[in-house]
């Protein structure tokens, strides 16, 4: 009996079937590996094998790892001071904000720091800033980067408000973050002779080239109603200007570094470095604290065990839970693949006795 | 007799007379009864479900009104051959269809709102429009809008492809060329230009433009054969009447006009009314006076007609919708967990917002000098608060700001993954060769798109017989002639039967079919009338070629002398006996209406059909009378047997009538469906009272159905019995093994059937579903007391059962469950049902399948398939959760309700056991992996609000958070929900008890979500915290750290997803390995735009030495949790899947062990190509 192909709908009248008609005989769909879902596939299975290998592997290799960086770790000679408070005259104590914002009063601040071990040059300079919230989304939106970029868009101030213009003419750099550059600045001696801070390379060379533009002075920069910070030379071009160019790398965290300046000779042991900071900028009021930092690097960067005791501890817990399995698997071994676990047998095995 | 008897009526509604009953609704009743076939077959109209199950009036009120007035304002007016006039009131459609949903103009506007129907895009254009707000501007304009653009862009691409192709398909359509009627003469006109009203002529093998009322056809008797194949997908020939009144009329010569009253355009297609007056005459139409658009004209040379219904209100365009659409229940399950997430997600928000809201208290002092805040501006000289609106303000925009960056919490991208999948899934199963059916050429087809998953949890199967488990090839098997048996047992031994044939002019002419022919009776029948025996034989078979609404056609063979004959006709029972007749030296060669020519034993004989009393399902039986060569006039009757023993006369040879009665029983325990077959000879005076009101009755204007049935009851009676026919409906190939195996795989199989009880156990048992350790129940009872009592026995038998004892067969008839459908006894049938290992119900309404399937769906949890191929399964197949659809012979209609519809019933298995399988396996695990990846970004965002004094920085460029779930990580999970598989077809087909893996929700369970939130938390934790504690108190700058924790994130969640493949060929290694790649690319473009603040910051932050250690250590230190749970489950309480994989990869499947004694099956029908 002659039937009927099956797939034009009853809509499409007699024009489909004309052609369904024709390609009667080619409708089998056609056998393919990849139609049949049989493309050639590895099909892993988590044998205890694999598993006890897979974990000593890992162990092996974070074990060595996390060694290596917490030995890094150890290598790396820091000296962090905080002076928020120790550079503050015993008077003005009960006073911070006043003291900070008071433009009679003497922010100079003397310190000696002894060095604990040789530190091989470079020595790096940060400043260290607490509970200063550079992430903070009023804070981060606050710039241009158009305007940074270039002098056309100088008026491209539009996002940088409450920084944005005084009266009618733009503020370059425009924004709180720019408005806001730190401004300590430290000076560093060794026995009486100054030691050379260099801002060679601090800031990004990628921020220098092209996200700074050479074209571009600052203008109207912290002459407002408010002062937020470090003012700018306005015959420089932001392209040099470094310590705002590291600045505006708005930090991550509100715990951070930033880079002052790099010591170019090896600090021995033991000595003792004398250090005038000019303690302008006001954490006073948000309860901030600063802090000055020497250190040396490494790979792992500077200070830091907490990459070396994860690797250990990961590690460590792998090649422990390696040799668990293989205990578990000693003793309480299971046939991969035995039917007689399948839940089917299991039941008629237990109706059977 | 009272022939009105409605008890019976509705409650046998299936015939066993004819192929099926749905044939018997569908086409025989609307010929004798336009509003019957309204009420049975309307399965266009699914708003309208009001029906109750068991409901027992339903067919007898329809008769009588077979010539109903019209209401006006119900009704069309055409005037014939007057288009003008026709349209001038109201403007009738065009002819021209539109398939498509655009044009160029409306395209954007239309496929923009009907894109936004789904909430998952207005909750991503709300988030979007938030974003837009200055005040809660957190990510840039453009990066927020990308997604939702993106995505409209591409589905719009997609539709609007595909409406070019129906675009280009509707031109071709509405461009085809038809004769119409123009001022007096036949022109050819396109069409699109057909208008109502006008006078069309088709000529053979032509389609029908539009929905005409036939005038006259070039039979002089005014039939005119239509093939409807692309309407409902019956291949066999329908006759069409033109009314006698209009036959002669001849539109070129003489102008015609007259008036034609329809209904409305409706989408029934077996249904049609109107009242023509031509010249003066009234007459009444129904459906056997309408051809469709869509059909084709065949075995007749001309038609001439008059269009009443065209283009987009022809009932082929009405009907053309697609099916309804069904959630899946892993779809429903996972809505309730995303209200869980959105339930977290404000939770998240209400926590920023609140500690938000404490710091603003805390440093209230402090705001307006604050450098990282400066709540004061003095921009325009004068002191004033910037971007400040109060406490409370701040709080609340807080809150609507975390909603816009924590908003993938919700995964909408889920919504659009899934669609995708699926898409994907269907594409393999209808590409899965080994479901397709070589004899039909039907390949699978995938009618709904939403619910692949579904057929992975299926625990009831529903299954119709006939068709369904059967072949509907009907095969004539054995006959009872005058109280013998002719069982042809030992013509089956007989090699190959040599067809019958005669010799005509010089040709030979041989019946398409074989018949293997019993050749003692093939003698007997040779040896003509001499004898009594020979007579009866003779008669018998006579009747059997003669009773019957078959045409013959004859068509050219390979051979040049040989022609074939092939009957085409409404029912296959009907086809199998005139084969048999053929075969048995009785050849029908020619019907027309006024007469039959019978080839009978080589010497023609010319038989007048006096007259037709069609089948109905009320006398359940059809006669012809006939006036015989010698001049005798005969009645033949051919009917089911209850109906014919009805009308026999049981004073006439009691000794065959009761040995007729047991072949009968034989021939239905055998399987065979059977038909009694009795004749009488009418003299003189009761010709002439039966032609009276006979001609009385058929040209009478009101009731002349009801009236025709009383008619024919009075001629149908005090026969005296020829014998009875045998059918074989063939079993389905693979149906024993398909039901065994659904067995195995813990789904209950449900056989619904019209057919009578024996011949429903007898398949039972041939199918392998009824067994003979069974017990079986049967409840027949004819009344609601009875009924009661049996369900309690039946209860109180299946409560007493011991461990161990027999499974239970429970047979219940059609008549019980009208008693116990809709009735208090529903609960107790539930209960017995559910005990039992098989339910077998015959003599059942279409409506009650749909109340036996809504009797589980609705007092269960468990997923139900329905299976059929015919109208009268539409309801059960709509109902259930799965519907299924056979594209088989018995046309389209089960197919177009389905959600799924393939050639066998036994694609069945692969269907389920490993597409299914596959899908059900694919999609938990995709869900639960959306939820964790979108999750644990979220998670991250948290972590960095909570140090970015609430305010919802984030690190993360807004680029890379949009980007996140669109590329970096979208493909990897859609390729591995398309692709990735836990077992082989052959293991899947081989254990069948894997199924149950779907069933007990093994793949997606509040368990599993709630494990992987809190693996997801813990992962969160240990990507944020990782990098924070290497960097802090470090020089690192946002974005740098912002790129680690992208990176490392995207990282995580590709190997996570890699973790838990199980199958790595080389396009999922491409999408894992490569989505990764593409997320470290679009970081270096994303950081190599200088005007973005994260300019060159990938460069920098992997320069140093802690952002490697970190990619190493985070992905590694969040996963081994994960992974030490996945490796304890799998080896100290290993699911079957996983045991199966294992033996997989080992090959150790012997599988004797354990408790002994398990069942295999036999898989050979399955493992084609394995």
């Amino acid at each position: 009996m002659n039937q009927k192909g099956g797939t034009s709908s009853a809509g499409n009248g007699g024009s489909k079937s004309s052609s369904s008609a024709a390609n009667r005989n080619s409708k089998k769909p056609k056998y393919s590996r990849f139609t049949q879902q049989e493309l050639p596939a590895c099909k892993p299975i988590l044998t205890p094998g694999w598993v006890i290998s897979a974990f000593i592997a890992v162990g092996v290799v974070f074990i060595p790892v996390g060694l290596a960086s917490l030995s890094a770790s150890e290598r790396v000679v820091e000296i962090a001071y905080r002076y928020d408070r120790t550079c503050v005259p015993p008077d003005y104590r009960k006073n911070l904000v006043a003291y900070i914002q008071s433009t009679e009063t003497n922010k100079t601040c003397l310190l000696n720091l002894t060095v604990p071990k040789q530190m091989k040059h470079p020595v790096y300079i940060y400043y260290h800033l607490d509970n200063f919230y550079q992430n903070h989304r009023r804070y981060v939106k606050s710039r241009s980067d158009k305007q940074l970029r270039s002098r056309e868009y100088e008026r491209d101030t539009s996002s940088c408000a409450p920084e944005a213009t005084l009266g009618n003419a733009p503020i370059v750099p425009c924004g709180l973050v720019a408005w806001s550059l730190f401004n300590d600045t430290y000076q560093f001696s060794v026995n009486d002779k100054s030691l050379k801070v260099s801002k060679k390379d601090i800031a990004w060379k990628s921020d220098q080239k092209r996200k700074f533009g050479s074209d571009v002075y600052p203008k109207n920069f912290q002459i407002g109603g408010l002062i937020g910070g470090a003012k700018l030379n306005s015959s420089i071009p932001l392209s040099e200007q470094v310590d705002l160019i590291v600045w505006m790398r708005t930090a991550a965290l509100p715990t951070f570094r930033k880079l002052f300046g790099k010591i170019e000779v090896d600090l021995e042991a033991n000595q003792t470095i004398s250090v005038v900071i000019q303690n302008n900028y006001n954490t006073y009021s948000f309860g901030g604290k600063k802090k000055l930092v020497l250190s040396t690097t490494s790979w792992t960067g500077g200070k830091n065990d907490f990459l070396g005791i994860a690797y250990l501890t990961v590690g460590g817990l792998c090649l422990f839970l390696a040799i668990s399995f293989i205990l578990v698997y000693v003793f309480k071994p299971r046939p991969l693949g035995d039917p007689s676990y399948l839940s089917w047998n299991r039941n008629s095995a237990v109706q059977m006795n | 007799m009272d022939l009105n008897n409605t008890g019976e009526s509705s409650v046998h509604s299936d015939s066993i007379m004819h192929s099926s009953s749905r044939r018997s609704i569908s086409s025989y009743h609307s010929r004798t009864s336009a509003a019957n076939s309204v009420r049975e077959v309307n399965f266009g109209d699914l708003g309208s479900r009001a029906q109750t199950y068991g409901s027992k009036s339903a067919e007898s009120e329809g008769f009588g009104t077979s010539r109903k007035e019209i209401n006006d304002e119900d009704a069309r007016l055409i005037y014939i051959n007057d288009p003008a006039k026709t349209n001038e009131k109201y403007e009738f459609s065009s002819n021209s269809i539109r398939t498509s949903k655009y044009s160029i103009i409306t395209f954007v506007p239309r496929n923009l709102f009907e894109q936004f129907h789904r909430v998952a895009y207005i909750y991503f254009l709300a988030i979007a429009i938030l974003n837009q707000l200055p005040q809660l501007a957190v990510f840039g304009r453009g990066a927020s809008i990308l997604p939702l653009a993106f995505v409209l862009f591409v589905s719009a691409i997609k539709d609007a492809y595909e409406d070019w192709r129906r675009h280009r398909s509707d031109k071709v359509e509405n461009s085809r060329l038809a004769s119409v009627l123009v001022n007096g003469q036949f022109q050819m006109k396109q069409w699109k230009h057909i208008q109502v009203g006008e006078i069309i002529k088709v000529t053979s093998n032509q389609t029908l433009p539009c929905d005409i009322v036939l005038l006259s056809t070039s039979d002089s008797t005014g039939v005119a054969y239509v093939q409807t194949i692309n309407l409902d997908g019956e291949s066999n020939l329908k006759s069409r009447y033109a009314k006698q009144e209009t036959l002669s009329v001849n539109p070129e010569k003489e102008n015609i006009g007259g008036t034609i009253k329809c209904e409305k355009p409706n989408r029934n297609i077996y249904g049609f009314q109107a009242n023509m007056e031509v010249d003066g005459k009234k007459m009444s139409l129904g459906p056997s006076n309408i051809i469709l658009r869509g059909c084709e004209l065949k075995n007749t040379d001309w038609v001439i007609g008059v269009a009443v219904y065209t283009g987009r209100e022809t009932k082929a365009m009405l009907n053309s919708s697609g099916s309804p659409s069904k959630r899946s229940r892993l779809e429903t399950q996972m809505n309730r967990e995303i209200i869980l997430l959105s339930l977290f997600l404000v939770a998240l928000c209400t926590i920023v917002s609140t500690l938000f809201g404490v710091w603003l208290a805390r440093h209230k002092s402090e705001l307006n000098t604050l450098p990282y805040y400066r709540k004061k501006t003095y921009a325009d000289g004068h002191e004033e608060d910037y971007n400040y609106s109060g406490w409370a303000l701040e709080i609340f925009f807080t809150f609507l700001m975390s909603v816009i960056v924590f908003q993938i919490m919700i995964p909408i991208s889920l919504y659009i993954s899934m669609e995708i999948v699926r898409v994907g899934q269907a594409y393999f199963m209808i590409r899965d060769p080994n479901m397709y059916a070589e004899n039909s050429h039907s390949r699978f087809q995938c009618r709904a798109l939403n619910i692949n998953e579904d057929l992975g949890q299926i625990k009831y199967v529903f299954s119709d017989k006939t068709g369904t488990l059967t072949e509907n090839k009907m095969e004539f098997k054995c006959a009872s002639i005058y109280g013998v048996d002719y069982s042809n047992e030992a013509a089956s031994e007989q090699a190959e039967q040599v067809g019958y044939s005669v010799q005509v002019d010089g040709q030979a002419l041989r019946p398409k079919m074989k018949v293997k022919a019993d050749p003692e009776l093939q003698r007997m029948a040779e040896s003509g009338k001499e004898t009594h025996e020979g007579r009866q034989i003779h008669d018998f078979f006579l009747a059997l070629a003669a009773c019957n609404t078959i045409v013959p056609i004859l068509m050219d063979s390979d051979e040049p002398t040989v022609r074939l004959i092939d009957y085409q006709g409404e029912s296959p029972d009907e086809q199998a006996l005139v084969y048999a007749a053929a075969a048995y030296g009785f050849m029908l060669i020619e019907r027309t209406s006024g007469h039959i020519v019978i080839d009978v034993q080589g010497e023609r004989q010319r038989f007048d059909v006096l007259g037709l009393h069609e089948f109905d399902s009320d006398r359940k039986r059809m006669s012809v009378i006939l006036g015989c060569p010698d001049k005798s006039v005969k009645v033949f009757a051919k009917g089911a047997d209850t109906a014919m023993f009805g009308v026999i006369n049981k004073s006439l040879n009691l000794d065959v009538i009761s040995a007729t009665e047991a072949h009968l029983h034989k021939y239905s325990s055998l399987g065979l469906r059977t038909l009694v077959i009795g004749m009488r000879e009418l003299n003189g005076a009761e010709f002439e009272q039966w032609q009276s009101s006979y001609e009385a009755a058929s040209t009478a204007l009101l009731g002349r159905a009801a009236k025709l049935r009383r008619v024919a009851s009075n001629v149908e009676k005090n026969l005296s019995t020829l014998g009875a026919s045998g059918i074989e409906d063939k079993l389905q190939e693979g149906v024993p093994e398909t039901i065994e195996s659904l067995r195995l795989a813990g789904i209950k199989v449900w056989v619904l059937t019209g057919d009578k009880q024996e011949t429903a156990i007898s398949i039972g048992y041939s199918s392998k579903l009824v067994t003979s350790e069974m017990t079986q129940i049967i409840i027949n009872s004819s009344s609601k007391e009875s009924c009661r009592r049996r369900l309690q026995e039946a209860l109180d038998l299946s409560r007493n059962r011991t461990m161990g004892s027999s499974p239970i067969a429970l047979i219940i008839d059609g008549t019980s469950l009208v008693y116990v459908l809709d009735s208090e006894l529903e609960e107790e049938l539930f209960l017995l049902a559910s005990d039992c290992a098989v339910v077998l119900c015959c003599r059942v309404a279409p409506l009650q399948k749909a109340g036996i399937v809504a009797l589980i769906k609705n007092r269960t949890d468990d997923m139900t398939l329905a299976i059929g191929d015919g109208a009268n399964d539409v309801s059960m197949i709509q109902v259930a959760d799965v519907g299924v659809g056979i594209s088989g012979q018995e046309g389209r209609q089960a197919v177009m309700a389905s959600d799924f519809a393939m050639g066998q019933f036994r694609f069945l298995a692969p269907l389920l056991f490993v597409h299914g399988h596959w899908n059900y396996q694919r999609m938990g695990y995709m869900i639960l992996y959306n939820f964790y990846r979108n999750a644990v970004f979220v998670f991250l965002l948290f972590w960095y609000t909570l140090f970015t004094d609430y305010t919802l920085t984030t690190a993360i460029t807004d680029w890379s958070s949009m980007l996140y779930s669109v590329i970096y990580s979208s493909l990897p999970t859609i390729v591995v929900g398309i692709l990735d598989k836990d077992l082989s077809r052959t293991t899947l087909l081989k254990y069948p008890q894997l199924y149950g893996a779907g069933q007990r929700e093994e793949c997606y369970n509040p368990k599993l979500f709630w494990i992987t939130m809190i693996d997801t938390l813990w992962q969160s934790i240990v990507l944020y915290f990782i990098p924070l504690a290497a960097y802090w108190k470090t020089i690192v700058d946002g974005s740098s750290l912002g790129d680690l924790w992208t990176l490392a994130v995207v990282i995580l969640v590709n190997l996570h997803l890699a973790m838990d493949i199980i199958r790595w060929n080389w396009i999922i290694h491409a999408v894992i390995w490569g989505s990764i790649i593409a997320t470290i690319i679009c970081v270096i473009i994303i950081d190599a735009i200088p005007i973005l603040p994260g300019y060159w910051a990938v460069f920098h932050v992997m320069s140093t030495g802690p952002f490697w250690l970190c990619l190493l250590a985070v992905p590694i230190a969040a996963m081994i949790p994960r992974f030490i749970v996945k490796v304890s489950t799998q080896y100290f309480c290993p699911g079957d899947i996983q045991i199966a994989r294992e033996a997989e990869k080992f090959g150790s499947w012997n599988i004797q062990g354990g408790g002994g004694g398990i069942e295999m099956i036999p898989t050979s029908n399955f493992l084609q190509r394995q």
